[in-house]
C-alpha cells in the first residue's frame, strides 16, 4: 500500500527520469489518484524548470585583471617563502589531505613491517647473547696443536651513521663473536685437557673435528652460525663440566 | 591560460554568484582560477577537467562562506525557523524570487542545486564534485528541492505559468 509518505519522498528521482519499470509505475499510479500529491509533483517540476531557465550571470570585465594580479601576488609570495615550506607544499600537493583508503592501507602495512622488523631484531639480540663462558677469564693457554679461529678474519665494523651497511654487516659481526667465544673456549679446553684420561681425549678430539667440519661446510650465515653454536654448546659441557663423555652428548 | 579562463568564467562566476551572493562572487571566482592556473601542473587527471573546475569553484566557495561568518550560515536544523517569503500578487517574477529563496538556503543544499538544476550536470558529476555518493547526492538534492518549495509557498507550478504568460 502507498501513501503520500512514502511517494513524497521518490517524487524528485521519478521527475528526474532516475525511477523506472516497476518503481516508476508506483509512483505513477498513486499520483493518478492523489491530487495533494499531484500538486507536490507539479510544483517540483516548475520549480526544477525555473532553475535550468535561471539567466547566466556575467562575470565583470574587471574579473581578469584581478585574477592576473593575484597570481602575480602568489608569485611573489612564493618566492619570499623559504625552500622547505616550497618542498613541503609540493609534497602535499603529490600526497593530498585526507588521506584516501589505499594510502591509509599503505601506511599501516608499513607500520606492521617496521613493528615486525623490531620484534625480529630484539629477539636476535636475545639469541645472540654470549652465554656465562664467554665472560669467563681467560687463562692461558699452553701451547697446544688444536687449531683456533684466530686466523681468520674479522667481522669489519659499518660505519655508525650508515644503517643500511649495519644491517648488511650484521650476519658477519655474529659470526665474528661466536669465533672469539669459540676461540676462548678452546683455550679453556686445553687447560683442562692436560687432566683427562686418553679415552676422553680421543672422544672429544672426534667430536671437535667433527663440530669443526660443519663449520667448516655450512654456508655462511645462519647455517654456519647455528653449527658454531653447536661447537659452543659442546665446548662449554666439555669445560665446564669437564665431562668429555658426558659432552659427547650434549654436541647436537 | 586565456583561453581556459574564458571557456570556464561564466559558469564559475554563476556557480560562485549563487552559492556565495553577488557581493563575493567575484573575489571568490577569481581564487578559483588563481587554483586552477597554479593547480593545472599537478592536476593528475584523475577526473574531467571541468568536474576538478567545478570542485574547486563549490570548495573555495563554502570555504568562503565559512570564513565569512558562521552566523550567516543556516544548518539543516535551523531550516524550520525560516520563515517562508509571503507570496504577493505583485511579486509575481519568479526567477527573482527563486533567487532569493535559494539565497536562504544552507550552503550544501544550495550547491547541489546550483550544480545538478542551474548547471544541468548529471547526479554522477555532482557527487565527484561535491566528493560524496550518487544516493548522498540524490537525497541532498530531494531535501533542497522540498525546503525551496517550502520557501517559495504552494502553487509553485501556477506561479510559474502566470510568469511565463505576462511576460509573453
Amino acid at each position: 500500500m502507498t501513501t503520500c509518505e512514502t511517494i513524497q519522498p521518490r517524487l524528485t528521482a521519478y521527475l528526474d527520469g532516475d525511477l523506472d519499470g516497476e518503481r516508476g509505475s508506483v509512483v505513477r499510479g498513486h499520483l493518478r489518484e492523489c491530487a495533494a500529491c499531484r500538486q507536490v509533483a507539479r510544483d517540483e517540476a516548475a520549480l526544477r524548470d525555473a532553475l535550468r531557465l535561471a539567466p547566466p550571470v556575467d562575470p565583470p570585465v574587471s574579473m581578469w585583471a584581478g585574477v592576473q594580479s593575484k597570481l602575480a601576488a602568489a608569485e611573489v609570495a612564493d618566492a619570499r617563502q623559504p625552500r622547505w615550506r616550497r618542498q613541503v607544499a609540493r609534497w602535499a600537493r603529490w600526497a593530498p589531505w585526507p588521506p584516501t583508503m589505499p594510502q591509509y592501507a599503505a601506511g599501516a602495512a608499513l607500520a606492521a613491517a617496521a613493528v615486525v622488523m623490531l620484534y625480529w631484531r630484539t629477539q636476535r639480540v636475545d639469541e645472540l647473547a654470549p652465554g656465562p663462558v664467554a665472560v669467563a677469564p681467560i687463562r692461558t693457554a699452553p701451547p697446544h696443536p688444536i687449531r683456533t679461529e684466530a686466523e681468520q678474519p674479522a667481522a669489519v665494523a659499518p660505519a655508525a651513521d650508515d644503517v643500511t651497511a649495519d644491517l648488511l654487516a650484521e650476519p658477519a659481526r655474529t659470526t665474528g663473536s661466536y669465533r672469539q667465544v669459540i676461540e676462548e673456549l678452546m683455550k679453556l679446553a686445553s687447560d683442562a685437557r692436560t687432566a683427562w684420561g686418553d679415552e676422553q681425549k680421543v672422544v672429544f678430539d672426534a667430536k671437535l673435528a667433527v663440530l669443526r667440519n660443519g663449520i667448516d661446510h655450512a654456508i655462511q650465515g645462519r647455517a654456519q652460525q647455528r653449527a658454531q653454536r653447536a661447537l659452543i654448546r659442546y665446548l662449554q659441557l666439555a669445560v665446564i663440566r669437564d665431562d668429555v663423555m658426558l659432552a659427547g652428548g650434549g654436541a647436537r | 591560460m586565456e583561453m581556459l579562463y574564458h571557456q570556464y568564467k561564466r559558469r564559475v562566476f554563476g556557480m560562485a554568484h549563487r552559492i556565495v551572493g553577488q557581493s563575493d562572487a567575484e573575489e571568490v571566482a577569481q581564487e578559483v582560477f588563481v587554483r586552477v592556473f597554479r593547480g593545472l601542473a599537478a592536476f593528475r587527471g584523475d577526473s574531467a577537467l571541468s568536474t576538478w573546475i567545478y570542485r574547486l569553484t563549490v570548495n573555495a566557495a563554502l570555504s568562503h562562506l565559512a570564513r565569512r561568518g558562521r552566523r550567516q550560515e543556516v544548518g539543516d536544523d535551523g531550516l524550520t525557523e525560516l520563515p517562508a517569503p509571503p507570496v504577493t500578487e505583485r511579486d509575481s517574477a519568479l526567477a527573482s524570487r527563486i533567487e532569493t529563496a535559494l539565497a536562504l538556503l544552507p550552503p550544501g543544499y544550495r550547491a547541489i542545486l546550483v550544480l545538478h538544476d542551474v548547471e544541468g550536470l548529471s547526479h554522477e558529476e555532482c557527487a565527484a564534485i561535491l566528493e560524496c555518493r550518487i544516493g548522498t547526492c540524490k537525497s541532498q538534492l530531494h531535501k533542497a528541492r522540498a525546503r525551496m518549495r517550502e520557501l517559495l509557498g504552494p502553487n509553485i507550478a501556477a506561479q510559474a505559468i502566470h510568469t511565463t504568460g505576462s511576460s509573453e
